[in-house]
């Protein structure tokens, strides 16, 4: 009965961040409900037994990636909304076409009969390392060089291509802490 | 005891939002972020699976690849709405058709 409660409490902020993202035409508002979903699906890993998961979730997804997002829609967003709402007939298709995926979804879930066992004791970080380790170690060696071309790739991409002092007019409308930042 | 359903069902849930935002959005960084609830949806099912299913440790260890590569990921495509930005002033999906023939 908590179980499902706590369930329920995680569950619905994810779903209504989803519904707030999709409805809304603030950027700024959309980074902070992808914040809320991102805490939500970490207290359902809580709630699953997975700590490590929800603390690197946390950690990793609200710290980083969620930090990263605001960035982006800080240095880009000046005259921006470029149509965040679609037209009343786009609108429809899209409806309809979600609602018939999610039902398709729902019902082959719950025809599915899925194989189950009850939820034993939580997952120790330490299982994880071994798993990483032993079972995971080639995919995780790739994870590593994936991450090091991710870097790389990134600080190559985002430098300017020409000299801040010749830029375009476009760019010298930049404000300054952006200039030193990129140069 | 809930079993593995009801966290499926969100998972498909958060899929189809995520998926709606991608398609319904023209801001490359709006997609971004419907990007992040698609792969969080996996994530979510990797981790059910791995805990009332009889998936074992594998789901949590998939999840955990599954966040480094969405951070990558991001990365990357931040870099390159950057560099977009630099070149034609918005991050308007539309407008990026130069390399059309």
């Amino acid at each position: 009965m908590l179980e499902k409660l706590i369930f329920i409490l995680f569950a619905l902020p994810a779903v209504v961040a989803g519904l707030a993202i999709l409805l809304s035409t603030n950027i700024v508002r959309m980074a902070f409900w992808l914040i809320t979903m991102l805490i939500a699906v970490a207290g359902l890993y809580f709630l699953m037994g997975a700590y490590f998961l929800g603390v690197i979730q946390i950690l990793v997804y609200v710290g980083g990636v969620a930090v990263l997002l605001v960035f982006g829609v800080m240095l880009t967003s000046r005259q921006l909304a470029p149509k965040l709402r679609p037209g009343p007939s786009e609108a429809l298709w899209l409806g309809a076409v979600s609602v018939v995926l999610l039902a398709g979804l729902v019902l082959s879930i719950v025809h599915a009969g899925w194989q189950q066992k009850p939820i034993g004791a939580a997952d120790s970080p330490a299982d994880i390392g071994h798993s990483l380790l032993g079972d995971f170690l080639g995919p995780f060696e790739l994870a590593s060089v994936l991450l090091l071309v991710a870097l790389l790739g990134a600080a190559y991409l985002a430098r300017p291509k020409v000299p801040v002092s010749r830029a375009s007019p476009l760019a010298r409308e930049c404000p300054e802490g952006v200039k030193e930042a990129t140069s | 005891m809930m079993g593995v359903t009801p966290y499926v069902i969100l998972s498909a849930i958060l899929l189809v939002l995520g998926l709606a935002i991608v398609i319904s959005k023209r801001n490359a960084i709006v997609m971004l972020i419907g990007v992040e609830f698609i792969l969080n949806a996996a994530a979510l099912n990797l981790v059910a699976f791995s805990r009332h299913g009889i998936g074992g440790l594998s789901g949590q260890t998939a999840a955990l690849f599954v966040i480094v590569i969405a951070a990558a990921e991001a990365v990357v495509a931040l870099a390159i709405f950057l560099n977009f930005y630099h070149r034609i002033a918005t991050v308007d999906i539309d407008r990026g058709d130069q390399l059309k023939g």
